[in-house]
């Protein structure tokens, strides 16, 4: 005998998905399926089109982290083309990924995640949201979003939007930054890192006071898995570029590669109840499910090269262990990843070469481009296939979000099973809706498509509806 | 509405979520809005899952699901004025390029050629199917105000909303992104067409007069024209003008082919032989619209089909 429970839809995360619960005769929830709900189908849509659209056509597979589609998909052309880009050219393009990295990662803290830190779980519906914490937090949510602010705005100077940006292109950037503007991105900088180090105390001890509230959540959500990252060449976090590290439960390195080797390793596998398909991780005849983003980069790196994100690191490592396995701490390490981005933005902005050439020639020859990025969600990968004509003839991505899949079903099974004994309601569905979030899903990106409908959830029992939740209708 | 907050509801569809950003993207000028406006509804800042009555309904992305049509539906009839938000809620949008294929010809590439795919499995229960076309939301529901871009710019956004929290009349401004663009057109001796990734071209000239092709004179300017000021040929992301859409028999590439062969030496025929065999990049953004697909002359299925034969 099954019961099934259904939330549909999760909100405040970057997309439309519903959870499908089943429970044994018992109550004890057996398996979780996070479904994602709509498909763009881009990989599809790609075909037949102009190569060099690639950056700007696949920063519209999602609004939220379009530079880094927009970045990634420049990079595969580069590959393709063979060219190695100019100097300035490489520091532009990573300054304005901080930039994106900025922006995202204050979204996702301040504005997604922000309600939840300033409520706690199992607020009000009415205010559990931007509005609600700018009266109760008014200093916090206007410095959270001046700091996004400065992130995208850093963006939008190198980018030319801050929303699908443009200037990245085969070859490197399409324009050389003017003195102005080289001003602006120092200042740009300069005032999200003094921000950023006035609003990290608060926000981490905020962070803290939701753990303490919630010992039974935080208990239950140690899934132990593998992961995956990027590192550079000293075993430092990167975000544009680096090498792909692989670690197991343990912690212990168990591959590195390249991104155009990637098919030797990841195995994708379609369900029939979500438009996002499964990842797994092959290894000597093994599929081990893993995970991407903030925690995993956390988990694979061996230090951070700016120091107050390194200082910040060492003591995330001390307080939960490494390797870390609960998801709720990927909001902590988002945290000091955000610091990091503002340091190495100065740093970027600072650096004289990136007032050289920022362009080369990459003629068009047909091939194959494949190239990884850190999305703020984790790895992504492009892979296309390019005629003698320039015309996209095969497209293969693999999508931070979809990576994650499995573990977030995994953690939503555990987290349910914490929430259901013995809480109302609204708690048990802001709990899970919480457990998403702390994974922060990108469904936009990984079906390439989103949407929203009203909540409705219920418990079924041989299929007649013995329970029924509703929240939030006006309607 | 004066004296009380004007109260909005927004709500997206099938888009990439980079409308809601967009307003987001108003940084300081939000604060300011938000002192006449109330937020009721809004995916991605309150949890609110219902459809309260509203003054202002802004609707992103376009029609792909029957969960689309079920939400626009339901904000048109809680909403007082509707604003389609966007080029995914004005013409479709990017994915309305899906158009060019079946919804099996793309369920079949994504589940099942991909190479890193090891199932055979199509997603079938608990999701909501496709729908067969991707549909403008006008096409489903009455549309009071038409604003888009891909994104609006912040500019545009806020003169819209502006003029309905103040209850004036919105001014509809017509310009293409030429007038926002700092390029000089010239008359030039180039003969042939050039690809983005030949050369570079001169920054102060107009790429039509260079060789490049560059949607910009046939395109609505909501966005200030970033592109052709940072060096990268406008892609037509913000849709097509009145005039392409209300003529019938003239359209994206017959424009640009009649401009630039008379600023260049390359004949008329040719520029347009060559955008219809890229037609899939050149209407990406608005294939979708039967204001561009009823044209009898506009045969955007044959010239896919014709470029997709490897």
């Amino acid at each position: 005998m099954t019961t099934t429970i259904k939330i549909d839809p999760v909100t405040r995360i970057e997309g439309h998905a519903k959870v499908l619960l089943d429970c044994d005769a018992g109550g004890r929830i057996t398996q979780a399926n996070f479904c994602v709900n709509e498909l763009r189908g881009f990989e599809r849509i790609l075909l037949g089109m102009e190569a060099h659209t690639l950056p700007q056509i696949t920063a519209r597979i999602c609004g939220v982290c379009p530079t880094a589609h927009h970045l990634v998909a420049a990079k595969a052309l580069d590959n393709c083309a063979g060219v190695e880009i100019p100097e300035a050219a490489k520091l532009l393009r990573e300054l304005m990924y901080m930039g994106h990295v900025i922006h995202s990662h204050a979204l996702s803290l301040f504005v997604l995640a922000g309600p939840d830190l300033v409520f706690g779980l199992g607020g009000d519906a009415a205010t559990q949201n931007i509005v609600g914490m700018a009266q109760r937090e008014p200093e916090l949510t206007k410095k959270g979003l001046r700091l996004r602010t400065l992130g995208q705005k850093i963006n939008e100077v190198i980018g030319g939007r801050g929303i699908h940006p443009v200037t990245a292109v085969a070859g490197g950037l399409s324009f050389a930054i003017s003195d102005g503007q080289c001003k602006r991105l120092q200042d740009l900088s300069t005032e999200a890192l003094a921000l950023v180090q006035d609003l990290f105390g608060k926000t981490r001890d905020l962070l803290l006071g939701l753990f303490d509230n919630n010992p039974k959540l935080l208990s239950q959500l140690n899934i132990p898995t593998w992961y995956m990252g990027s590192v550079n060449s000293n075993g430092g976090l990167n975000f544009y570029d680096g090498t792909l590290r692989v670690v197991n439960e343990e912690g212990v390195v168990q591959k590195e590669f390249q991104a155009s080797e990637y098919q030797d390793y990841l195995v994708e596998r379609a369900v029939s109840y979500s438009y996002a398909k499964e990842v797994y991780f092959e290894h000597q005849g093994a599929e081990h499910m893993y995970r991407v983003s903030t925690l995993a980069r956390f988990n694979v790196i061996d230090g951070i090269e700016t120091p107050l994100a390194q200082a910040e690191f060492e003591k995330f490592k001390q307080r939960f262990g490494r390797p870390c396995h609960n998801a709720v701490l990927q909001m902590y390490a988002k945290l000091v990843e955000l610091l990091y981005a503002c340091e190495h933005a100065v740093e970027l902005s600072q650096t004289p070469a990136i007032r050289g050439t920022t362009r080369v020639e990459a003629p068009i020859r047909a091939g194959r481009g494949v190239a990884h990025i850190e999305a703020p969600r984790g790895t992504l990968i492009h892979d296309y296939e390019i005629d003698d004509q320039g015309i996209v003839r095969a497209a293969n991505m693999i999508i931070a979000t979809q990576q994650n899949t499995a573990a977030i079903n995994e953690s939503i099974k555990e987290g349910a099973n914490a929430l259901l004994t013995n809480s109302v309601d609204s708690k048990m569905l802001n709990g899970i809706e919480f457990i998403i979030r702390c994974y922060d899903p990108c469904l936009a990106c990984s079906t390439h498509a989103i949407g929203q409908m009203g909540l409705d959830i219920e418990v079924r029992h041989n299929g007649k509806v013995t329970r029924r939740i509703q929240r939030g209708s006006h309607a | 509405m004066s004296g009380n907050k004007v109260r909005l509801n927004t709500e997206w569809l099938c888009d990439c979520g980079g409308c809601h950003v967009a307003l987001v993207d108003l940084h300081e000028k939000m604060l300011e809005v938000l002192q006449s406006v109330e937020i009721l509804k809004c995916p991605v800042l309150t949890d609110e899952k219902g459809y309260p009555e509203a003054d202002i309904g802004i609707v992103t992305g376009s029609v792909r699901t029957e969960h689309d049509l079920v939400a626009v539906r339901a904000m048109r009839e809680k909403c007082k004025i509707i604003i389609a938000f966007g080029t995914c809620a004005v013409y479709g949008g990017l994915h309305g390029a899906g158009l060019a294929h079946t919804r099996e010809e793309i369920m079949d590439y994504v589940y099942r050629q991909s190479p890193t795919t090891k199932t055979d499995t199509i997603p079938h229960n608990s999701i909501s199917a496709l729908a067969k076309m991707v549909t403008p939301i006008d096409e489903v529901i009455e549309v009071d105000l038409y604003l888009p871009g891909c994104p609006p710019h912040a500019h545009y956004i806020l003169q819209g909303l502006s003029s309905l929290i103040n209850e004036t009349t919105p001014r509809v401004q017509r310009e293409t992104v030429c007038a926002a663009c700092n390029r000089v057109m010239k008359k030039t001796d180039v003969t042939e067409i050039k690809s983005p990734s030949e050369g570079f071209a001169d920054n102060e000239t107009c790429f039509l007069s260079q060789g490049y092709i560059c949607q910009g004179s046939v395109t609505l300017d909501r966005c200030l024209a970033p592109c052709p000021n940072h060096g990268i040929a406008c892609s037509g992301c913000a849709g097509p003008t009145m005039q392409v859409l209300t003529e019938p028999t003239r359209d994206i590439r017959t424009e640009i082919s009649d401009r630039m062969s008379r600023l260049t030496k390359i004949p008329y025929d040719t520029i347009k032989t060559h955008i219809e065999k890229s037609a899939k990049t050149h209407y990406a953004y608005a294939m979708a619209t039967k204001m561009i697909g009823n044209k009898p002359t506009f045969l955007i299925q044959k010239w896919i089909a014709e470029g997709e034969v490897l």
